[in-house]
């Protein structure tokens, strides 16, 4: 470390080259930060972070996955084949699509076109309703043949040319169908959490809340929701296809 | 001065990001219709990857967000792997405590080599076993090694 | 001490002058203030106070465990309450005190003060941690009511999926404290990235710093899985899902898998911030630079990285593949390296150093004692054939009391002592200190050094009961916890009384070279620092004596007479002018 000299002025991380005195009238502003600048900086890799821990949070099923589909290939091929892949496929472009929007919806608030960008978050808010409505028919599709996670786990009868009573001569799929409701629940609830937030959003942008200078929620919770799309991505293929 | 974490992404870009991510959705569908056998997995993930690589670089933008982020989000799936990975090294061998003999590596090489020897000799025909053989053999060679009588048995 | 205060007496009248005349403490009085507060020093008080009864709590239920022990038979409990005992002992110590006690008690109070900032991150987030950490308390008192835990802390599947009535509360509560955690471990991560003071380089930043860094990023990758793992375990129990239990199917050695994932890693997160208060103490009571910054800095990071690749070594005889058992034995030894390097560079740093041994400092060695000990007897349980006689004895339990008591608790203790003057504004008796500081050191030994002999000679852990020959050992060991309990009850004491009698404190006591000594009163202001300071040098450039410390022929002896207090950093300039700069 080099001897002190006051007059050596290293980076200073907290400083930034916005001015001060136009910062210190803005109402986001918070009084510990410098400049919003910074403000938002911090908030983005916070926000990331919650991210990383959301997506370890998922790791722990996909390693419960992982083990029980390679100590039961044949069973997890059979139980994934009376899952429908259309209705899930529906689902994956319908995510996709409101990952779209939302990406649109920080792409025009950052122009300063508020409005559009409400009517795109309202549009990513009706996207997620369809996805969670479509789950709602493949569960109790699944729940009228006795497909129920763990232990009330009971297959019979058949529909739409699945043998749901087969299921019941393979020995751990009863682990597959846990591990498909408990995965897909938890992401459902990260659906349900992404809607509330964004609704939340959608009215504080309606109510001018946000602008060119300042949106960090929404693009926050557009990172949130892209997570959302992303386990599910990943959840599509292991599940329903292969 | 531009800021990097302000950047903003072009509608056509978003749109052909979108685009790209449908075809690959129903490229993994083709895929898994495909009998690819062994690589239908690989297959399946490999396309995942590439999609939730496209969301994460431009939806999400850590293409044009500040280091920092990007090394968080990697640090991240790195450890994910890892779970996995250090998981399965245990899964996948389960059970090969019990790959114990009383027989030294040594002995047991020189055995397979003798037998594999042994084998070029005969033809299949030759090779045939009737149950009046396995009697035979049994009372042959039942004291002699109780490991190999042993596999014999579970096989 | 006197003559300490003398010494200090000069800066503590300039920041005097500099000040409000108010203080932290005064700020927003009353306890609806308190409850709303987003100030991180009354955040981590709230910590400290609700720490410190859980430490109580747990602590009284370690002496009953070791009353019971004191002789065969049943003694003053019956089976079935002892096994809930020392789980709970287990659990309200690992979860409820050693993960957040170092981070959200010191980490909140000094972190901001370390690296020049008004505050963390995201103040509303740090007081939401403390409140869920208490929503957890609360949900381990409902376990306790549905009948209790015995499970032991590890809730090993399958019998945590069929006993007991409060395993539920018990997970949901750990489930939710983990929340706590990881907000703690976010806010400092990004505290620390865009938070620290102009000049306040990462080379700059004082170890405790890096510690708490590294610590964060295990809570932040760490904490989920533990998450999972008891969301999981709760649906095993109310819908049979049979991802861990046997008899529906599932594979319990899965649930260690998970259950390790996490709390191998949380090992790291109890010691990672004891490093870091140890690199404060020794440098700062050694009157010398930190011998080998840079290697302490990063084999921090390096622990918490290699930290996530070692947690089957908890799993060698669990059934586990023997490959997976030798990959994880062979990366265990590997954190030895780095472990190393840190001891290695604590006792470098005092080497020529003029060494005051005051309370703190003499809790610093005890932890360089103890948690070398608890460090070899680590490796030795690392070696997989040694592992197999070892596993669930004594010895493990005297292993991880060394590395978490003997480590992680001896440095919050010396921290304590350490930061005491600035959270309080008092100074400790120093004779009760020095007193107490050895009372626990030898009941320590006394308790533990006993259960490392003990389980040598095959006593396994948790044992309601033992044959003659361990009777003796069994006696040591009790009776050490008993002095043990007298020293921290010591502290406990003069503690209470010091916040009321205790003579005021000077703004920098130790004559230590970090902001939160140097440029903050002797009760910090409300928002810290009234001017940010401008950091011009390294966190313990005490060889700077000249320059800044004043006269340089003091840095003598370990006589408090000749402690040169260091001048507090000047003050960054204005933001203002800063502006046309890059525009």
């Amino acid at each position: 470390m080099a001897t002190d000299t006051t007059t050596d002025t290293p980076a200073a991380p907290a400083q930034t080259e916005v001015d001060l005195h136009d910062e210190e009238h803005l109402s986001h502003l918070q009084h510990h930060f410098v400049s919003s600048e910074q403000q938002f900086d911090s908030a983005k890799l916070g926000m990331w972070l919650f991210l990383i821990t959301e997506v370890l949070l998922f790791s722990g099923m996909f390693v419960a996955y992982a083990v029980f589909r390679q100590w039961h290939p044949e069973t997890f091929a059979a139980a994934s084949q009376t899952l429908d892949w259309q209705l899930g496929g529906l689902n994956t472009v319908v995510l996709l699509a409101s990952s779209f929007t939302i990406a649109l919806a920080i792409h025009f608030i950052q122009k300063g076109e508020a409005m559009k960008s409400f009517w795109l978050q309202v549009g990513t808010i009706a996207l997620a309703g369809v996805f969670l409505v479509v789950k709602y028919f493949e569960y109790t599709s699944k729940f009228e043949h006795g497909v129920f996670p763990g232990a009330m786990f009971d297959p019979h009868g058949v529909a739409h040319g699945v043998d749901y009573g087969a299921l019941a001569s393979y020995a751990y799929a009863p682990q597959f169908f846990s591990i498909y409701f408990v995965m897909t629940g938890i992401h459902g609830f990260h659906v349900v959490v992404g809607m509330i937030l964004i609704g939340w959003i959608a009215s504080r942008t309606y109510r001018g809340h946000f602008s060119s200078e300042y949106y960090t929620h929404i693009e926050l919770s557009g990172l949130y929701w892209h997570l959302v799309d992303l386990v599910w991505i990943f959840l599509f293929p292991l599940l329903y296809l292969v | 001065m531009s800021h990097d974490s302000h950047h903003i992404i072009p509608f056509k870009t978003l749109a052909t990001v979108f685009g790209a991510l449908i075809v690959l959705t129903v490229l993994t569908v083709v895929a898994a219709a495909l009998p690819l056998g062994p690589l239908d997995m690989p297959v399946a993930i490999l396309i995942a990857v590439a999609k939730a690589s496209l969301v994460v670089l431009y939806f999400m933008a850590l293409k044009y967000d500040k280091p920092v982020n990007s090394l968080t989000f990697s640090v991240g799936t790195l450890f994910v792997v890892i779970f996995i990975t250090f998981t399965l090294f245990d899964t996948a061998f389960r059970g090969d405590l019990g790959d114990v003999s009383s027989q030294t590596v040594d002995e047991i090489t020189r055995q397979e080599t003798e037998a594999g020897e042994r084998q070029q000799q005969f033809t299949p025909e030759q090779m045939a076993v009737s149950p009046a053989d396995y009697e035979a053999l049994q009372n042959n060679e039942s004291a002699a090694d109780t490991t190999t009588a042993d596999t014999a048995d579970t096989e | 001490m006197d003559a300490a205060t003398k010494g200090a007496e000069v800066a503590h009248e300039e920041h005097h002058d500099e000040a409000h005349d108010q203080n932290y403490l005064q700020y927003e009085p009353g306890i609806w203030n308190w409850l709303t507060t987003k100030d991180h020093k009354k955040i981590g008080i709230m910590y400290a106070v609700s720490l410190a009864l859980v430490f109580l709590v747990a602590g009284v239920l370690a002496i009953m465990v070791r009353t019971e022990l004191v002789s065969q038979g049943e003694t003053i409990m019956d089976a079935d309450t002892y096994n809930q005992v020392f789980t709970m002992h287990g659990i309200l110590m690992v979860f409820l005190f050693l993960v957040p006690s170092i981070p959200a008690i010191l980490g909140n109070f000094v972190l901001p003060l370390q690296i020049g900032a008004k505050d963390v991150a995201f103040p509303r987030l740090n007081l939401a941690s403390w409140y869920v950490y208490m929503i957890g308390a609360i949900m381990t008192c409902a376990a306790l009511y549905f009948g209790g835990v015995d499970t032991g802390w590890t809730f090993y599947t399958p019998y945590s999926s069929s006993t007991g009535g409060g395993v539920i509360w018990m997970t949901s509560a750990i489930f939710v404290s983990g929340f706590a955690s990881i907000f703690t471990g976010l806010n400092f991560i990004v505290t620390i990235h865009k938070m620290r003071a102009p000049g306040m380089t990462w080379n700059r930043l004082p170890l405790f710093v890096w510690g708490l860094y590294a610590t964060s990023i295990v809570q932040v990758l760490a904490t989920p899985v533990i998450g999972i793992t008891m969301l999981l375990l709760i649906l095993e129990r109310t819908m049979g899902i049979g991802i861990f239990d046997p008899a529906l199917g599932g594979d319990p050695v899965l649930f260690q898998h998970f259950f390790w994932f996490y709390s191998h890693p949380a090992v790291y997160i109890m010691i990672l911030p004891a490093f870091g208060v140890l690199s404060e103490l020794i440098a700062t009571f050694s009157r010398q630079r930190i011998f080998g910054y840079r290697a302490i800095a990063l084999s921090s990071v390096a622990i918490a990285m290699l930290g996530f690749l070692v947690w089957g070594h908890h799993m060698f005889v669990s059934g586990q593949s023997a490959i997976s058992s030798i990959i994880f034995s062979l990366i265990t030894y590997l954190i030895g390296i780095p472990s190393g390097i840190k001891v290695f560079n604590w006792v470098a740093t005092m080497y020529r150093g003029s060494i005051w041994l005051q309370t703190p400092m003499l809790y610093a060695l005890s932890f360089l004692f103890l948690f070398t000990i608890g460090g070899f007897t680590g490796i030795m349980v690392g070696v997989l054939a040694v592992d197999v006689h070892l596993h669930d004895t004594y010895y493990v339990v005297g292993h991880f009391h060394y590395v978490m008591m003997g480590g992680s608790v001896m440095a919050l203790l010396g921290g304590m002592h350490y930061w005491w003057p600035k959270i309080t504004g008092r100074m400790y008796n120093e004779t009760l200190g020095k007193i107490a500081v050895f009372l626990i050191f030898v009941g320590f030994n006394a308790t533990f050094f006993s259960q490392l002999v003990l389980g040598a000679k095959g006593m396994p852990r948790r044992y309601y009961d033992y044959v003659d020959r361990f009777e003796a050992l069994h006696q040591i060991s009790t009776y050490g916890s008993y002095v043990l309990a007298l020293g921290l009850f010591i502290v406990l004491f003069y503690g209470v009384y010091s916040m009321f009698f205790g003579p005021k404190a000077p703004a920098n006591p130790w004559a230590a070279a970090t902001l939160e000594w140097t440029n903050v009163a002797a009760l910090p202001d409300p928002h810290n620092f009234v001017r940010t300071p401008l950091v011009t040098r390294g966190p313990y450039d005490f060889h700077l004596a000249d320059e800044v410390f004043g006269s340089g022929d003091g840095v003598g002896d370990g006589q408090a007479a000749s402690l040169d207090v260091p001048e507090p950093a000047p003050a960054a300039p204005e933001p203002s002018e800063e502006a046309p700069q890059n525009a």
